[in-house]
Formats: C-alpha cells, sequence, structure tokens
C-alpha cells in the first residue's frame, strides 16, 4: 500500500529494514491496531505482516464467498468503516518465523529480518482438526477459516452433491448455510446432545433447532466421526462411532479454534494456553503486546483469565492495544468469553455473559412464546445480571450487555430486565 | 471546519405525542408523504423511538452517533462508518443482518428491518437542513444545535435558576 513508511539500510545478513510498529497478523486485532495507532501517532511506520495471500479482509463474511453472494473484493477492510487510516504498509504473505524479543527483531520467512521499536502479536487462531477423526488430509475436507478455504470450498461444491459438518457451532452452521444455499444436501454431524452448546443450554436452543430442521439441515446429534473416507477423487464418506457410515463428497470440521503461538517457541514471551497480557495488553517482554484470538485476557464478571475467538473483542482488544503501543496508556476492560448475536434460518438470537446455568446455583428467569425465547441469569444473590440469551426477539440486546459489563446493581430495572422490558429511557430519567 | 450539530433531547418537555416518529417514518418513505408511506413495503420505519417511563415519563432516543461508536466497531462487515459531518451511517449494500451492531448499543437504537434483513438507524436526514422529527416537535423536546450552543444554553438556564434560589 505505502512501502514508503519502512526505512533502514540494506545490510547482508543483518536486519535490513525497521519499522517504529510491526504487527504481526493482518486481521481483526492487528488492524484495529493499525488503524489506531495512526489516530495517536501520524508518522511512526507501522507494518503489518500477514501470512494470508490476501489483503486484510472481514474474515465473518467467507462463508459468503461459498455461498456465491458476495465476491472477495466486497470483503476488503481497507477504506471500510473504522479502516481508513493511511501510510499503513500491509506485507501480505509475510509469515514471521520468530521473534528476537532482546533484539527486537522479527524473522520473515524467506525475507530476512525486520527491527521493531514495539511489536504486536495478533496471529489469531487456526481450526482445531482433532487428531482422532482419521483421514482429515483428504482432499474435500475443510475447515473454513480464511479465504483461501473458502475459495477451495467454493469449487469443491461444484462436484459434490452431500456435505457433512461436523461440529454443531456457530461458523460451522454459517458453512452449512452457505452450502445449503447452493444447493446440497447438508447434513450436521453433532457430538452435543444439541447444536450451539457453547452458546446455549440445549433447552434454550429448541427454536433454533426447529428453524434449521424448518430450513432443511439434517442434524445427527449425539455422536461424532471416527473416520472420513475418501479416494483418488478426494472424500467419499465419514464413518461415525454409531456404526453408521454416510456417502459425501464434502467434510467441514468446526470444532473450535488454537491459538497461534509456535512463532514464539523458545522466547521468553509468556505463554499459558495463548500469549499472557496484562490488563494494558502488554505481555511480560519490553515493548510487546498481543490481541485478539491468540490473547489470554480476563472476563470481566468472573475475572478469570480466558481467551475468545471472536472479532468483535478482537477488534476491541486490538484498538486498545493500539492506544497502548502509541502511548496513550489504556486498560483492556476485558470480554465475555460468550457474545455472540447472528441470525441461523431466519431466527435471530444473541448470547453474552454467563449462559451456562447448569451448575451454579443462579437466580434464573425463562420466558418463552411460539416465536420468541429468553432467559436472563442474575448472580446467585439476585443483585446483578450476569448473562442472557435471547432468541427470536433481541430487541434493545446492547443495553442488557452494558449491565452485565458495568456490574450495575439491578433493584431498581430488575423488573425490566425479566419481562425484557429495558430501555434507555430508565436511565435518562433516574430508574438507575 | 464548523461544529457539526448534533440531535439533543430534553426529556421534560417531551409529551409523548409521536410526533417525531411519524415525521421520521414520512421521511424514511419512497413516496415522503403519510398516506404513500402506510402502503409502502417494507413499511418505513422509524428511527426515533418514544419510550415511556412510569409513572409519566416520556424519552425520545435517538442514536446518538456515539464518538466512539461501538457498533462501528463492533461490525463484522465494515457496514458501518462515519461520514464527513461525524454522522454515523450503515451502509445497506454491507450489512449482512448479522445484528452484532444491536447486541452492542448500549442506547438500542438500532433497528432491525426483518423485511429486508437489515440494521437501520438515525441518518440525520442527509436531504434536510433539519432532522425531520427535530421539525416536528411541537414542544421543543427535541433540539438540533452545535454541542457548544446546547451546554451554553443549559449552563445560563442553570445559572439563572442558582440566582433565582440565591434571590429567594
Amino acid at each position: 500500500m505505502h512501502p514508503g513508511s519502512c526505512c533502514g539500510r540494506k545490510g547482508d545478513n543483518v536486519t535490513e529494514e525497521k519499522s517504529r510498529y510491526i504487527i504481526v497478523g493482518g486481521s481483526a486485532a492487528g488492524m484495529a491496531a493499525a488503524h489506531t495507532i495512526r489516530l495517536h501517532d501520524w508518522k511512526g511506520s507501522v507494518t503489518v505482516l500477514s501470512e494470508e495471500p490476501d489483503t486484510p479482509y472481514f474474515r465473518p463474511l467467507i462463508p459468503f464467498l461459498v455461498s456465491g453472494k458476495k465476491c472477495a473484493e466486497n470483503m476488503v477492510m481497507a477504506g471500510c468503516g473504522p479502516y481508513t487510516g493511511r501510510d499503513i504498509t500491509v506485507r501480505i504473505g509475510a509469515r514471521v518465523e520468530s521473534v528476537n524479543i532482546a533484539g527486537k527483531t522479527v524473522s520473515v520467512q524467506g525475507n530476512g529480518g525486520l527491527a521493531y521499536e514495539k511489536i504486536l502479536f495478533a496471529t489469531g487462531s487456526r481450526p482445531y482438526i482433532p487428531p482422532e477423526i482419521k483421514g482429515t488430509d483428504a482432499n474435500g475436507v475443510f475447515a473454513l477459516r480464511t479465504l483461501a478455504h473458502a475459495r477451495k470450498m467454493a469449487q469443491r461444491v461444484e462436484t459434490s452433491d452431500h456435505a457433512v459438518m461436523l461440529g454443531g457451532g456457530l461458523l460451522n452452521l454459517k458453512a452449512a448455510f452457505a452450502l445449503l444455499e447452493r444447493g446440497l444436501k447438508v447434513t450436521l454431524v453433532v457430538y452435543s446432545p444439541e447444536v450451539l452448546s457453547q452458546l446455549m443450554e440445549p433447552e434454550d436452543a429448541f427454536l433454533i433447532r426447529k428453524a434449521l430442521d424448518t430450513a432443511g439441515l439434517n442434524i445427527k446429534t449425539g455422536c461424532s466421526a471416527t473416520h472420513v473416507i475418501s479416494d483418488s477423487t478426494g472424500v467419499t464418506g465419514v464413518a461415525l462411532d454409531d456404526g453408521d457410515e454416510m456417502p459425501c463428497q464434502m467434510v467441514c470440521i468446526g470444532k473450535g479454534v488454537r491459538p497461534n503461538i509456535e512463532f514464539l517457541d523458545g522466547s521468553d514471551v509468556r505463554i499459558d494456553g495463548g500469549i499472557v497480557a496484562d490488563r494494558y495488553t502488554a505481555c511480560n517482554a519490553p515493548d510487546t503486546f498481543a490481541a485478539g484470538d491468540v490473547a489470554v485476557t480476563f472476563e470481566p464478571v468472573s475475572g478469570e483469565r480466558i481467551m475468545t475467538a471472536l472479532w468483535t473483542n478482537a477488534v476491541e482488544m486490538g484498538r486498545c492495544a493500539g492506544r497502548n503501543m502509541a502511548g496513550v496508556k489504556t486498560a483492556y476492560s476485558g470480554t465475555f468469553g460468550i457474545l455472540n448475536a447472528t441470525q441461523v434460518a431466519d431466527e435471530p438470537f444473541v448470547s453474552m455473559g454467563v449462559v451456562h446455568t447448569k451448575s451454579d446455583d443462579f437466580e434464573i428467569y425463562r420466558h418463552a412464546t411460539e416465536t420468541t425465547y429468553r432467559k436472563v441469569v442474575f448472580n446467585p444473590g439476585g443483585t446483578r445480571l450476569i448473562g442472557a440469551v435471547f432468541i427470536g426477539d433481541i430487541t434493545n440486546a446492547g443495553m442488557y450487555r452494558y449491565v452485565i459489563r458495568e456490574k450495575m446493581p439491578v433493584m431498581n430495572i430488575k423488573r425490566y430486565i425479566i419481562d425484557h422490558t429495558l430501555h434507555y429511557g430508565h436511565f435518562m430519567t433516574g430508574k438507575i | 471546519m464548523s461544529q457539526p450539530k448534533e440531535i439533543f433531547i430534553k426529556t421534560d418537555r417531551c409529551l409523548g405525542c409521536l410526533s417525531c416518529t411519524i415525521a421520521c417514518v414520512v421521511e424514511h418513505s419512497k413516496s415522503k408523504t403519510l398516506f404513500g408511506a402506510i402502503s409502502e413495503t417494507p413499511v418505513p420505519k422509524s428511527r426515533v423511538y418514544v419510550q415511556w417511563v412510569e409513572p409519566d415519563g416520556k424519552v425520545p432516543l435517538v442514536c446518538r452517533h456515539c464518538e466512539e461508536a461501538p457498533c462501528m466497531y463492533a461490525c463484522i462487515s465494515g457496514a458501518i462508518s462515519r461520514d464527513e459531518n461525524g454522522v454515523v451511517i450503515t451502509d445497506t449494500d454491507k450489512c449482512i443482518g448479522c445484528w452484532t451492531c444491536v447486541m452492542v448499543c448500549p442506547y438500542g437504537v438500532i433497528g432491525r428491518q426483518l423485511e429486508e434483513h437489515k440494521a437501520y438507524r438515525c441518518d440525520r436526514c442527509p436531504d434536510r437542513e433539519i432532522p425531520a422529527c427535530v421539525s416536528a416537535c411541537p414542544t421543543g423536546a427535541l433540539v438540533y444545535e452545535t454541542v457548544d450552543s446546547f451546554s451554553g444554553k443549559v449552563r445560563k438556564h442553570a445559572s439563572r435558576e442558582l440566582l433565582r434560589a440565591e434571590r429567594g
């Protein structure tokens, strides 16, 4: 984009270039940080290193490439929304192999070194492929994560008539609908008793399940795949642990993600599942920061350490890291482990905060109609809202998020929360 | 650049007559007339909401076009941006109806156009000098001013009240 913003002289085997800010990873957290740095430091060079072959794009849109509803050009981040900062150098196809923390350099595969003053680790995560499922290296097995994956998947659709999705999470549901729209028969194989088990309990999901069934998705719960069957044409079927075998030409794995931390092997940067970030998004080594899927942060309600893989969280944390890197010390407010809004099969839903309520003594209110369902969860004393699931009617969901996040005392507004009639007017007129 | 104007709310003046919501619907209809608006599909939606707070409070609410607009940063498709006048705009072509903006807006002023599966909000009436809701408000509960002008008037009013209290 703007190659002029890197400086330094060419050496033989020493570091050739220097950038004031290096950002490893060009997705939500990385790009949010880069553009935020630009708001506070308009001349320090900013270099984003992305290992993907595509310029940064809105990752959540990739199912639309599979369905054919959008093309890659319509997913580009640059110039859209808040991503309008200038003079940000983005290097694509630049995979960072290692970081020399003491020498403040990174080593880019096939491209030598690059020096930095401050660095952000925003390498994100990659799909988890369970090793107990055999044969996943066959042609036609996908884990939809990048535009490159989406292109291959879209291609495979041409020669497929049945796709089996392993995992009942949101990403796999999105992929499943993209394939349904392309006219494929789609079967979802879910180990849990119900779909979306990470975002709600089985009894909360009945409206969504109904909508999925109506939309024509075949769902098998309580079982998992043992191996993928393939021949020279690629995938020909999937064997399940209940003895069933399903012929198919495509398999899509949606079994969660793992953080990309290997490039820090052998460095002093503290790893605990992911890269450990403090309240100011900084890592333990000097001038190093972490944000997004790869970062270990904390949950604002419980204070527990968590990692999430959500675009919205990654942007928020990336912006905070960008501020801190540019010298504007800013505390990160933490992130809900569960914070999802979307629409599957014409059924909108929001799930946030504490929604798995089997184990503790929470105060819970549920309300169901033929077309809507909600569950609001208060702490055991009933003094604070800690979680909510809204299905069908998601009106004012953002306000409930606010009440949860700010740990507001709810005495005066509890009735409105339970009835789902809370609105901002209650705040403006001194109800709280 | 001159300071942009914003829509301010004086809750003590709102009677709950809903003139603002009707004006908003008409302004965002194709025909720009009330009779035309009610027969259009999809039915045009009001972007200003008048909420009732017991026992007798009425509060008009409309997008604040926040400085740190949570919706703009949360949007997963790059559909929300800020224009040169400071107005936060949802690009309906880019909107995929994922409702992430609805989930993060603390004011609850982003609506869902179900027929077209798109989010909508106040656009400050780009074709008008003064937003339709403000023009329509018969009691001056909605005002369209710069921050400086509005806060100046609030200060003046407060000073007057202080003096009145001092003089008994």
